[in-house]
């Protein structure tokens, strides 16, 4: 959405307030210009000319926004709060541009795909230097303030991305169904054991997997950030690696990176000649993995797992493509696991990506009421769909002795497989 | 606003629950309702107090410096009774969130001002009781907030509004005395009712810090039940024909084309797009005798020509009810500015007043949608508009002003549970006379001799 078709969007916010009962940074801070309806107000108060776009006020509270789409999925009048909220920080992007270190990863680094493969590679060498092993085995924490919270948990950058340990295609005897791989980065990077599950879990089932080795991040990153020229290079790359697949699904293992290819491309793409309809085919062939494995139904038999487990719905999984049903189904299908449902599953873990490296510590606020409730919860097991929510999960049970595993989908079914992981 | 003042406000409520950043306090010069101050009425300084005796310092401070102060709970009325004028103190109570205790035995519970509605009722509910107050902001709206604008809502039709569980309250008057109103009884006649004078004064003669409130048994059942209307007169008609057969619905809701179009876009439940109206019905109480009522109601409605249907349980009774919530803003997707008029007639005017409302939105080409808590005859003529249309805008306030005189004209009021606010302000001595103006204006006068409390509102 550009800056000037706003106003009709935002005079349809009948300011009724319903937002506040469900965003997660209004239930923290609690000033009305942090909740949809200021946010919204504040952008019709631009377009007025009452309110300074340039100031840092305004930048501020655009920057206050988890996407995490609650309000959205709860206005009555349908107002697109993301893209409102998008587009004001795409207007900030181009009026005021973006931060140093930001155009240096967006510009330079993202949209070269073999540069930053090549400093993604680089890091597991040098993150020794900043990074320092947590107690524990958990993860590292960092060794000097570097713009990361001292007591943060993040797992390091893996010496052997995901997509260099694998073939770029995984055959299996008379395959059912035949799938591409669409692993992002946190999965070829920083998790590439999920990578590793998922393929496993595939296999077993009767899936065959193609990798492409030309993919490249989905532009998410990018694109919450305001950077849209780059968010389109990025998001025509990955049409361009995928369109052409003899493949009958596009598989995702990452909320975002799922919404990217099923939602947020038809938007980018729309005045790309001769990508519309590409982004559109694509869109519609995408799957998340659990979506596409409970579709199929799972044919190996599995060993099974005694414990208790419980699942975190990722914002982009569950809001943004509607997949909540499924990956409780498939857990619920291990045999011997008891499984329990949060108190409030949907609500935003609070990572947001680079929200929670920009607000670390209202992140963490937002967090410990999902570390609460999953301590509540007694379950031992943290099912979810999103590298991104479990890294920040994982850091939040740490600091607040949450004893706990944090798990991907995959990872999960690959252990009842008898995988060791 | 003097920088002794602004140092004092931070002193009282700790600089850490003030805001006074331009981007913050804009977001504070609108409510739910259509008006907004804008930026030429931006307040001063926006406090969010953390007890009844900050809230008093806060007042006195404002009699010493002469500065108007509007108390806020949510900002979701529709009234604009929570809109600022400039160089205000917006004072925002929801750091008053503690249910103080519910007391089952007696069934009274006592609440501070932020806590917000439908969280209060699922604590009482826990306990087998009942808060029937049921404003369609309930979700996000404040006790406090429901009790300065007198909030209704669908269970009104049996139960009645804010006004009638409101026992006693602890009020902060306008120059600081920290008052208690009413008793934790069910019977108190000590003196003037205070109680009531304060609820439904919307912020002009207290702030209401604190609430008791009556209870009752939790209904242990209820019934949901659709009548689909190819005919909205025939649909108005059945509302009083209800009644007179002796049954008292809980709710009795009339919602016309529009708006069950929209809804159904909006929610997707399965309502009957084709549908000219459609009530939406609930009886609760004992097990025993819903059947009995259910079949009276729907005997009336069949009688009338309308086929019924009943929600077979909880799910079906629930999505209802969650387009019925819908609604107000479902309609946004006509057009983009939605004036939700608020007027209520006597019962057995529904029908005249739905024909009128259909008339003056022909007369004036603008397009108004019906929907009403029509069992207790409070019709919500939505006019939906844009407000960019200069032209239309200027017609909808002729159409407006015809359907308030219209509806005094039948015995009804300006204003069934939104309250007069801004919105209607200079419409209130149609309704009480010059006579009535001048008694509330003495009232308000006696307990602000500063014209503190939310000035704009008298």
């Amino acid at each position: 959405m550009q800056w000037s078709d706003l106003e009709r969007e935002v005079i349809r916010c009948i300011k009724c307030g319903a937002c506040q009962s469900v965003c997660p940074v209004f239930r923290e801070l609690g000033a009305e210009s942090t909740v949809a309806r200021g946010k919204v107000n504040l952008i019709r108060a631009v377009i007025r000319g009452d309110v300074d776009a340039a100031g840092a006020g305004f930048e501020e509270r655009m920057s206050w926004c988890l996407m995490c789409k609650a309000c959205q999925e709860n206005c009555p009048s349908g107002v697109k709060l993301d893209q409102l909220i998008l587009a004001a920080r795409r207007k900030l992007a181009e009026d005021k541009g973006l931060p140093l270190l930001k155009k240096l990863i967006f510009r330079l680094g993202l949209r070269n795909r073999r540069l930053f493969d090549f400093g993604m590679r680089m890091g597991p060498m040098f993150q020794g230097l900043l990074l320092r092993p947590a107690p524990g085995g958990k993860g590292m924490l960092p060794r000097l303030p570097m713009g990361l919270d001292m007591r943060r948990l993040v797992s390091p950058v893996d010496a052997r991305p995901f997509r260099s340990r694998v073939p770029a295609r995984v055959d299996v005897a008379e395959p059912r169904k035949t799938v591409a791989f669409f692993t992002g980065c946190m999965i070829n990077y920083i998790y590439p054991q999920i990578g590793e599950a998922v393929v496993e879990v595939l296999k077993r089932n009767g899936i065959a997997v193609i990798i492409p080795a030309g993919q490249h991040c989905c532009g998410t990153p990018v694109y919450v950030n305001g950077d849209v020229p780059t968010a389109v290079e990025l998001a025509r790359a990955t049409v361009d690696t995928f369109a052409g697949l003899e493949a009958d699904a596009v598989i995702t293992a990452c909320g975002s990176c799922g919404a990217a290819l099923r939602k947020e491309y038809a938007a980018l793409l729309a005045g790309e000649p001769g990508y519309a309809a590409k982004a559109a085919a694509l869109a519609a062939k995408t799957k998340d993995f659990a979506e596409f494995l409970a579709e199929e139904g799972l044919t190996a038999e599995m060993q099974g797992l005694a414990a208790t487990a419980t699942y975190h719905d990722s914002c982009h999984l569950a809001r943004s493509q509607g997949v909540r049903r499924q990956p409780r189904e498939l857990i619920a299908g291990v045999p011997g696991l008891t499984f329990k449902e949060l108190k409030a599953p949907a609500r935003c873990c609070g990572a947001a990506g680079s929200f929670s490296l920009a607000h670390y510590e209202l992140s963490r606020r937002i967090n410990d009421h999902k570390v609460d409730d999953i301590a509540a919860s007694g379950a031992e097991l943290v099912v979810t769909g999103c590298p991104m929510c479990m890294m920040h999960i994982r850091d939040g049970m740490n600091q607040r002795g949450v004893a706990g595993e944090v798990l991907h989908t995959a990872e999960l079914l690959a252990r009842a497989y008898g995988v060791e992981k | 606003m003097e920088q002794t003042v602004v140092a004092a406000v931070k002193g009282i409520v700790g600089a850490e629950h003030v805001f006074d950043r331009f981007e913050d306090r804009y977001c504070y010069t609108y409510d739910a309702s259509a008006v907004t101050a804008g930026k030429e009425g931006m307040p001063a300084l926006v406090a969010y107090p953390g007890s009844a005796a900050e809230v008093s310092a806060l007042l006195k401070l404002a009699n010493e410096y002469k500065f108007p102060v509007i108390p806020r709970g949510a900002g979701s009325n529709v009234s604009g009774g929570s809109i600022p004028c400039a160089g205000a103190l917006v004072m925002v109570l929801t750091r008053l969130n503690k249910i103080v205790g519910i007391d089952r035995k007696n069934m009274v519970a006592e609440v501070e001002a932020g806590v917000i509605t439908a969280e209060f009722q699922t604590e009482v509910e826990k306990l087998g009781l009942f808060y029937p107050p049921d404003p369609a902001s309930k979700a996000f709206s404040t006790m406090g907030g429901n009790v300065a604008e007198c909030a209704g809502g669908p269970r009104g039709a049996k139960y009645g509004v804010t006004r009638d569980y409101v026992l006693g309250l602890e009020v902060v008057l306008p120059t600081g005395e920290i008052i208690k109103t009413g008793a934790r009884t069910m019977k108190c006649v000590a003196g003037y009712d205070l109680t009531r004078l304060m609820t439904g004064s919307e912020g002009t003669l207290g702030v209401v810090t604190k609430v008791i409130v009556k209870l009752l048994p939790l209904p242990e059942a209820k019934k949901t039940m659709l009548a689909i209307f190819d005919d909205m007169e025939k649909a108005a008609e059945t509302v009083a024909r209800v009644f007179m057969a002796g049954v008292i619905p809980t709710t009795l809701e009339l919602l016309d084309n529009i708006y069950i179009r929209n809804i159904e876009a909006a929610v997707n439940v399965g309502l009957p797009v084709e549908a000219e109206a459609v009530l939406l019905i609930e009886v609760d109480g004992d097990k025993e005798v819903l059947d009995k009522q259910v079949g009276i109601i729907e005997g009336i409605c069949r009688e009338q020509g309308a086929t019924v249907k009943v929600a077979r349980d909880a799910k079906e009774a629930d999505e209802l009810w969650v387009a019925r919530r819908a609604a107000f803003a479902a309609v946004s997707r006509v057009r983009p500015t939605i004036i939700g008029e608020d007027c209520t007639v006597p019962r057995d005017k529904i029908p005249e007043m739905v024909r009128i409302i259909r008339a003056i939105a022909d007369k004036f080409d603008i397009i108004i949608a019906v929907l009403g808590h029509a069992g207790d005859g409070n019709l919500h003529a939505t006019i939906l508009t844009d407000e960019r249309d200069r032209d239309e805008m200027a017609r909808v306030e002729k159409a407006a002003e015809e359907i308030f005189r219209a509806t005094l004209a039948m015995d009804g009021t300006l204003t069934g549970e939104h309250g007069i606010g801004l919105v209607k302000k200079k419409y209130l001595p149609l309704e009480v006379g010059e006579g009535g103006m001048m008694a509330m204006r003495a009232i308000k006068r006696a307990l602000d001799p500063n014209n503190i409390l939310n000035p704009e509102l008298v």
